[in-house]
C-alpha cells in the first residue's frame, strides 16, 4: 500500500517511516504543510496519515482540501490534542479515523491497515497470510479452508497479528487495542497470555503452522519462523 | 464591625462632646453675661442711694420691693475696699420662698457716719432663663443626635447600596465562566472608580487565566509530542533485533513508565477539563446496558483473581455524558479490581437513583482524603487520580458520591437525585 505520512516531528517520522517501509508498502512524507498539500494534489495514497498541528496551517484544512478534491484516500488523523471536540470535527470532515498521541505503532499500523483494507476490498474485506485466511466484515477464520470458531478478543487478536506481520508487538500495546486505552489497569498484562495461548492452540490443531512466538517476555511476534 | 456603625459611633460620640462642651459654654457664658447685668442693676440702685442720701441728707427707707431688698447698717470699721458683689440667697416675701440672689455690699457716708448698705436682688428669673436656654440647648442636641442616627442609618444604606451591589458580583465572579463584572450605575465618584478598578481587575484575572489556561494546553500539547517519540522510538528498537532476557525486562520498565506518564497526563488534562466544563455531549441512556457492557470487557479480569461478581441491576436512565459515565464506571470496577483479594467478590447494584459497588478488600485502613488527587494506599499501583476523576465527574451532574467501610467490605455508593 502507498502511505503519505504528515508530521513535523522528525523523531515520530523516521519511527513511522521505518515500521511501515516493507512488505511492499511504498511510504512518502511531508514535514509542512505547504509540502503536504503538494503531495496531495499530485498523487493518490491510499491512506495519509495526518498530523494536526502542522507549520504552516492546520492539519484540519487539509483534510478538507482532500475531501473537496473528491480523492479517495484514507485518511487517519494522529495528534496529541486529546480533546472530543477535534475528534470529531475530525471525522465530521470525513477523517477515517482518529489516533491520539502517544500511540503505539502496532496500533497505528493495525488501524491504517483497517482502512486500507476497507477502501480497497470495498465488501471483500479479507486477510491472507499462508494457509490462514480472515474474512474481517464476516468475522471468519480459516485455516486451509476449514473454517475456526473464535472468540471477539481472539479474533481481534489475530486481525492485529495479521497487520503487524513479523513485528515485536508489546502486550502493552494489545491490552489497550483490545481494552482501550482508558482502563487504566495494572500494568501487569499477563491476562493476555491466556487469548494467545487459546488462539495458538485453535490455529495449530486447525493444521496451521505454530507462527506466534513470544519475545523477551514484552510481548508477541506474529510471522514465517 | 460594619463600617456604618464604626462611622456613627464615632459621629455620635464626636456630635455628643461637642454639644455638652457647647452647651457648657453657653451655660457659662449666658451665666456671665446675665449676672453682669445684676451687677449693673445693683451698681445704679447703689448709685441712686447714694444721690437720695446727698440730696436729702438722710438714708432712704429700707425699702422691701418685689425683687429688691435694701438696708443699711452702721459700721465702725476700715471703710477702704467695702464694695463686693456676693452671691446669696433672697427671701421672697410674696411667696415666702427662698430664693437664688445676688447682693451687693457697699458704703454710704451720711453726716459724718458710714453705713453699709446691702442691696439684694432676685436671681430667679435669670436662672429661670439660663435653664430654659439650656434646655433648648439640650432638646436641639437630641434632635440633632436622633436626626444623625437617622440620616445615619438610611441616607449611609442607601448611599453605600451600589458598594454592596458590586462586592456581590464580585462574590459571584468566576474566571472559569468568562463573564464581565457588570457595571452598577451610581452618580458617585468613588463608586465608579471602584467599579472601573474592579472590572479592570477581572479583566485582568481573565486575560491571565486565559494566558494560564493556553499555556497549560500548549505545555501539554508538547508534551504529548515527545511521549510520542519515546513511544515509537521504544516500538522501533524493539523491532531491531535481538535482546537479552535483562534488556527485555528493562525495556518493559521503560515501556511502563511511558505509558503511566501518558495516562497521567491524559488523566491531568481530563481533569482540568471536567472542571471547565468543557465536556458538553450530555445525552440520556440506560446506565444498565453500559454496566452489562463493562462486566463483560472486564470479564478477563474478574477471571484472573478468581473475583466472584454478583450483579443486580436495574433499569436506569441517567442524563450524562457517555463519555465520561465510562470512566465513571471504569474507575469504579477498575478499583474494586485493583484493590480486592485473590478469589474475592465484588457486589454491583444498580437502582433508579443510585448505584453501589462493593467489594472485599486487601486494605482495611480508609484514607480518610480517598477522593483527593494522588492520594493513594503505598501497595497501589494507580496513580491516585481516578477517585478525583470520579468525583469530578460526579459534582459536575449533581450526583454524589459516598465512601463507606461496612461488615469487612468497600462500598461506593453514587446517588444519581442527591439534589432532590
Amino acid at each position: 500500500m502507498k502511505i503519505l505520512i504528515i508530521e513535523d516531528e522528525q523523531g515520530l517520522l523516521e519511527s513511522i517511516l521505518a515500521y511501515f517501509t516493507g512488505e511492499g508498502n511504498i511510504c512518502e512524507y511531508a514535514t509542512d504543510f505547504i509540502q503536504a498539500s503538494e503531495k496531495i494534489a499530485l498523487y493518490n495514497y491510499d491512506c495519509i496519515l495526518l498530523d494536526l498541528g502542522l507549520p504552516g496551517g492546520e492539519g484540519l484544512v487539509l483534510l478538507d482540501k482532500i475531501k473537496k478534491m473528491k480523492k479517495r484516500d484514507g485518511v487517519l488523523i494522529i495528534s496529541a490534542r486529546h480533546s472530543l471536540d477535534d475528534r470529531l470535527a475530525g471525522l465530521d470532515l470525513g477523517a477515517d479515523d482518529y489516533l491520539v498521541k502517544p500511540f503505539h505503532l502496532s496500533e497505528l499500523k493495525a488501524r491504517v491497515s483497517a482502512i486500507v483494507r476497507r477502501k480497497n476490498f470495498e465488501g471483500d474485506n479479507v486477510i491472507v497470510f499462508n494457509e490462514i485466511r480472515v474474512d474481517v466484515s464476516a468475522m471468519n477464520v480459516y485455516v486451509k479452508e476449514k473454517q475456526v470458531f473464535l472468540t471477539k478478543k481472539e479474533f481481534d487478536l489475530l486481525v492485529y497479528f495479521l497487520s503487524n506481520k513479523h513485528k515485536v508487538v508489546t502486550k502493552n500495546a494489545m491490552a489497550e487495542h483490545l481494552w482501550g486505552d482508558e482502563m487504566d489497569l495494572s500494568d501487569d498484562f499477563d491476562f493476555i497470555y491466556t487469548h494467545v495461548k487459546n488462539l495458538k492452540k485453535k490455529l495449530t490443531e486447525a493444521g496451521g503452522q505454530d507462527y506466534l512466538r513470544s519475545v523477551y517476555g514484552i510481548g508477541y511476534k506474529f510471522g514465517d519462523l | 464591625m460594619r463600617l456604618s456603625d464604626k462611622y456613627n459611633r464615632a459621629n455620635l460620640f464626636t456630635s455628643l462632646i461637642v454639644l455638652i462642651i457647647t452647651g457648657i459654654v453657653y451655660y457659662v457664658v449666658i451665666h456671665f453675661i446675665l449676672t453682669e447685668r445684676l451687677d449693673r442693676d445693683l451698681a445704679v440702685e447703689e448709685n441712686e442711694i447714694r444721690q437720695y442720701t446727698n440730696t436729702y441728707k438722710k438714708l432712704p427707707l429700707p425699702a422691701s420691693y418685689i425683687d429688691q431688698q435694701i438696708s443699711f447698717k452702721v459700721f465702725n470699721g476700715d471703710t477702704t475696699n467695702i464694695r463686693e458683689f456676693t452671691y446669696t440667697t433672697y427671701l421672697n416675701p410674696k411667696d415666702n420662698e427662698v430664693e437664688p440672689g445676688r447682693m451687693l455690699i457697699t458704703t454710704v457716708q451720711l453726716n459724718g457716719k458710714v453705713f453699709l448698705a446691702t442691696i439684694t436682688k432676685s436671681r430667679v428669673e435669670s436662672e429661670d432663663l439660663v435653664r430654659i436656654i439650656l434646655l433648648i440647648t439640650l432638646g436641639v442636641t437630641m434632635i440633632l443626635l436622633i436626626a444623625l442616627i437617622f440620616v445615619n442609618r438610611f441616607l449611609l444604606n442607601r448611599l453605600w447600596q451600589p458598594f454592596f451591589t458590586i462586592l456581590n458580583r464580585m462574590k459571584g465572579f468566576e474566571v472559569a465562566k468568562m463573564e464581565n463584572i457588570q457595571e452598577v450605575p451610581t452618580p458617585i465618584d468613588e463608586f465608579n472608580e471602584l467599579n472601573k478598578s474592579v472590572n479592570e481587575m477581572a479583566a485582568k484575572v481573565k486575560q491571565d487565566y486565559k494566558e494560564l489556561k493556553s499555556f497549560t494546553d500548549n505545555a501539554s500539547h508538547e508534551m504529548m509530542t515527545p511521549l510520542a517519540v519515546i513511544n515509537s522510538k521504544l516500538d522501533s528498537l524493539l523491532q531491531t533485533g535481538s535482546f537479552s532476557q535483562p534488556q527485555g525486562a528493562l525495556l518493559e520498565d521503560i515501556y511502563h513508565a511511558t505509558g503511566r506518564l501518558s495516562r497521567l497526563h491524559q488523566s491531568l488534562l481530563l481533569l482540568a477539563k471536567i472542571e471547565n466544563h468543557l465536556i458538553a455531549d450530555v445525552q440520556h441512556f440506560d446506565l444498565k446496558e453500559l454496566i452489562e457492557a463493562k462486566i463483560r470487557q472486564f470479564q478477563e479480569l474478574f477471571e484472573r483473581i478468581d473475583l466472584h461478581l454478583e450483579s443486580t441491576l436495574e433499569n436506569c436512565s441517567v442524563e450524562m455524558s457517555r463519555y465520561l459515565a465510562d470512566i465513571l464506571l471504569n474507575n469504579l470496577i477498575g478499583n474494586a479490581i485493583r484493590h480486592n483479594h485473590h478469589s474475592g467478590q465484588i457486589k454491583i447494584k444498580l437502582s433508579k437513583d443510585q448505584l453501589i459497588i462493593s467489594n472485599t478488600g486487601k486494605n482495611k485502613q480508609i484514607q480518610q482524603n480517598l477522593f483527593d488527587r494522588f492520594s493513594k494506599s503505598a501497595e497501589s499501583e494507580g496513580m491516585g487520580l481516578g477517585l478525583a476523576i470520579s468525583k469530578q465527574i460526579c459534582q459536575l451532574y449533581g450526583f454524589e458520591i459516598i465512601y463507606e467501610y461496612i461488615g469487612e467490605e468497600h462500598f461506593f455508593t453514587v446517588q444519581f437525585n442527591s439534589k432532590d
